[in-house]
């Protein structure tokens, strides 16, 4: 495991997401390293995921080889493009990548300060 | 020149010439198309190596199409013995069931072959002449024939097979046929397209099953969806069937999004433009929204989740942008187009949130506004965070991928759409007037769904006092005093970029538009610089870059017009918005009730008839929800609380409009108007509606 794949992994689960509030579901990474394969559980329950480094059935399976996810968890490669040339395998439901590729990083750097409008609402 | 036949489902099409047969050229882009790529560009039948020639050709229905043949070409007399019929429905890929009959009183034995090959060419290359990067191959698997291209890990095959006896080579199908006398021979083909890497997904074909004859799925659901829809009544004919050809086309435009399987919202365009697109699929659902309110919740779903998110140059994407733009084809997948998806346009986000609250006063799904929340205000957030570039609080567009983005991000986004009046065309970024009335709209209707929906009045109040704020800056800043009506745009120096065009329509619509200076801007839009009698050009005659068959600069738009229509009526301006509703609907009879995108600017008197501008795309969605929208404008439809307001104001000629069957919030509800009819004019053989003398068109403009 290098270090663009754990760190957004540890990043998902430390803290509330947002834009997978109306996402309920789990996916899976396989994550290809050599000869070893290592999983990645992801339960996503209304905007709150809990991450297992572990095998299970999942509603979506994502599979790649390490290189392949740490250029998109670095921002350096389009996971749609990825998944459309088959460089990322998918299998389930497409709407949980379409919700997860969200929080992929982007080409470029967000601005330090986040834009006034993802201020979430106190009630 | 060939004519072409199109069928379709979704993203998966079929064009062929006039035998069925698909031969594609860089000049002749026909075939079997899904997903945005070619699985088949060779399809040809022969006959004892005869290709067959066509008698008649039956469209079915949008999906289904049947071909009547006999064998031999060209000019010769036919003394057929054998007839020939291809029966065609698309469903995931296509199925053909070809039959052929002997005429004859001797037995007949025919060599029957189909040639079959793919180039798997991507939309985006299909008229040029093809450099694949990847290799093709072809193999004869378990009695069919995969036909397959592969690059690096991108792999596309197409899979081919019969149901009757036959041998299979890597170029086609050979069938030993023998018919009796005044006997019949007949085979199912299915040709199925397979995406993905290692270990295709192969579409299963939508057809019932054990259907006698393979009935598509799709059929059924035509049904339902006309059945759902509320029923016309009226007493001029033009406009039933113009509603029902409205009604089956946008069954037709229908596309089902990948990450939504059943649900539909609609695509752009047939057959080329059969994705979803952020403008036209919210455009097309606003229009569609008192008939088939589902198209705006699928549209506001599946936009939502594809959502901006971070920042890419390549793409234009910014956080909170809706897409303008998805593909999935090679070029896309390989980053050698933006369209993954491409974000760039600057319309689409304002109008996410108008859609969604329009939606809302129609259908009462707050759920729906609730479970939209974070999109709704990532939208408005992106309106000032990420649109303003010019400095000046108006948004404004620029595109950052200067290779392949595109230069002009509104819905005019031809290279000359935007001018001066003396034609010379402003620098970048540009901040043109409907985008800053979108802006404000989206302000006023955002605040109102955060009162009564998310239940924040202090997000309320702010965004109600920025729309205050926005439309007093933009009445000052757009208005052209001395030709009384708002500039098309602003540069970034504050100059006003001064021809005369129709957005000024769409500020109407918007509300932005101080009701002191409405009633000068309806005159403009109803003089005869702007209004050709069928609609509202573009740009006003007279403008330097004034053209009558120009893309956006002087022919009429009928989704233009319709939003014209609804801004006028937005302003109390009930019998000009009847106008273009009568100039547009009898343009629709001239195309039989399909109306194209576009249409010449001439005079309505010079030409008699409206001239069709040449698109490769039609039906257009937005061309299609015109009427319908057009309906709601001279009804006068509007929702009020758990009630439908019903104010009609009907062009002279029709006597009796209805519609029954509403659905709403309230349930169904009927609307009825009544109008006067020019009992004079009726004897003639074809009434028009927008042919009015000039003594009532005097007085219809109030003057």
């Amino acid at each position: 495991m290098t270090e663009p794949t754990r760190a957004f992994f540890t990043r998902l689960s430390e803290q509330h997401q947002p834009m997978l509030e109306s996402m309920t579901g789990t996916v899976r990474f396989d994550i290809a390293d050599g000869e070893r394969t290592e999983h990645w559980y992801l339960h996503i329950r209304k905007g709150d995921v809990t991450v297992a480094h572990e095998d299970g059935e999942a509603d979506c399976v994502l599979s790649a080889d390490i290189g392949t996810f740490d250029e998109i968890l670095s921002g350096r490669m389009n996971a749609m493009a990825a998944v459309l040339r088959g460089a990322v395998r998918m299998d389930g439901k497409v709407v949980l990548l379409t919700a997860l590729q969200r929080l992929f990083p982007g080409a470029i750097e967000a601005p330090a300060e986040p834009p006034a409008g993802y201020a979430r609402r106190q009630s | 020149m060939k004519a072409d036949v199109k069928i379709l489902d979704g993203n998966t099409f079929v064009v062929s010439d006039e035998a069925g047969d698909i031969e594609a050229s860089p000049t002749d882009p026909t075939g079997l198309f899904s997903f945005d790529t070619r699985f088949l560009s060779k399809w040809v039948l022969t006959v004892d190596g005869q290709r067959l020639n066509p008698l008649s050709v039956d469209d079915l229905q949008y999906f289904e199409t049947r071909f009547f043949l006999v064998p031999g070409t060209g000019t010769v007399y036919i003394d057929a013995k054998l007839s020939v019929i291809r029966q065609r429905a698309v469903g995931g890929g296509f199925h053909e069931e070809l039959t052929i009959l002997n005429h004859d009183e001797k037995a007949v034995d025919l060599d029957v072959r189909i040639e079959a090959g793919s180039d798997f060419a991507d939309l985006f290359e299909v008229k040029d002449a093809l450099q694949k990067k990847g290799e093709y191959y072809s193999h004869v698997d378990d009695g069919r024939l995969v036909l397959g291209y592969k690059r690096e890990t991108y792999v596309r095959e197409t899979w081919i097979a019969a149901t009757a006896a036959c041998a299979v080579d890597e170029h086609g199908l050979t069938f030993n046929v023998h018919v009796e006398p005044h006997g019949e021979w007949t085979t199912d083909l299915h040709v199925t397209p397979g995406r993905g890497a290692a270990g295709l997904s192969i579409a299963q074909p939508k057809y019932e099953r054990h259907a006698k004859s393979p009935l598509p799925i799709m059929e059924r659901s035509l049904e339902r969806w006309l059945d759902d829809a509320p029923t016309l009544a009226c007493d001029w004919d033009p406009l039933k069937r113009t509603y029902e050809r409205s009604l089956v086309d946008l069954a037709a435009l229908r596309f089902s999004p990948v990450s939504l399987p059943g649900h539909y919202l609609p695509a752009a365009g047939l057959p080329w433009f059969m994705t979803m697109f952020g403008r036209d699929s919210i455009f097309t659902s606003l229009q569609a929204l008192p008939f088939t309110p589902e198209l705006a919740k699928t549209t506001l779903v599946a936009l939502g989740m594809w959502q901006g998110s971070r920042l890419d140059d390549f793409r234009d994407e910014d956080p909170g942008r809706i897409l303008h733009e998805l593909r999935f084809g090679e070029m896309t997948a390989f980053e050698e187009r933006p369209h993954s998806p491409y974000y760039g346009s600057v319309d689409a986000t304002p109008l996410y949130v108008v859609l969604l609250d329009e939606y809302e006063r129609w259908t009462g799904d707050t759920k729906l506004v609730r479970s939209l929340e974070q999109q709704a205000r990532a939208a408005l957030a992106w309106i000032d965070d990420y649109a303003d570039l010019q400095g000046n609080g108006y948004i404004a567009y620029q595109r950052r991928n200067e290779q392949s983005g595109l230069e002009n991000q509104c819905w005019k986004d031809s290279w000359d759409s935007i001018s001066y009046r003396d034609g010379r065309l402003p620098g970048f970024p540009r901040a043109t007037c409907e985008l800053q009335g979108y802006a404000y709209d989206a302000k006023v209707r955002g605040a109102r769904l955060a009162r009564e929906v998310w239940r924040d009045p202090g997000f309320a109040d702010r965004l109600e006092k920025e729309a205050a704020e926005l439309k007093r800056r933009f009445n000052r800043d757009f208005w052209v005093a001395d030709g009384q009506y708002y500039a098309i745009a602003l540069e970034a120096d504050g100059s006003k970029v001064d021809a005369l065009a129709s957005n000024n329509g769409h500020l109407l619509w918007s509300g932005i538009v101080d009701k002191s200076k409405a009633g000068a801007v309806a005159r403009h839009l109803m003089s005869p610089a702007m209004y050709s009698g069928w609609g509202v050009r573009t740009l006003a005659m007279g403008e330097a870059r004034y053209n009558p068959i120009g893309y956006h600069v002087g022919t009429v738009w009928p989704f233009d017009s319709s939003i014209v229509a609804w801004g006028l009526r937005r302003y109390g301006f009930k019998q000009e918005a009847a106008r273009i509703a009568a100039g547009i609907l009898d343009a629709a009879e001239f195309f039989d009730g399909r109306l194209p995108e576009a249409f010449g600017g001439y005079p309505r008197e010079l030409t008699k008839y409206p001239v069709q501008y040449p698109t490769a795309c039609s039906p257009q969605a937005w061309s299609t929800g015109a009427p319908l929208l057009l309906l709601r404008t001279m009804l006068g439809l509007e929702p009020a609380g758990d009630n439908l307001i019903v104010d009609p104001a009907l062009p002279v000629g029709i006597g009796r409009l209805e519609l029954l069957d509403i659905p709403g919030r309230w349930g169904r509800m009927d609307a009825f108007g009544r109008g006067r009819v020019d009992v004079e004019k009726r004897p003639r053989a074809r009434a028009q509606l927008g042919v009015v003398d000039p003594a009532a068109a005097g007085k219809q403009r109030g003057r």
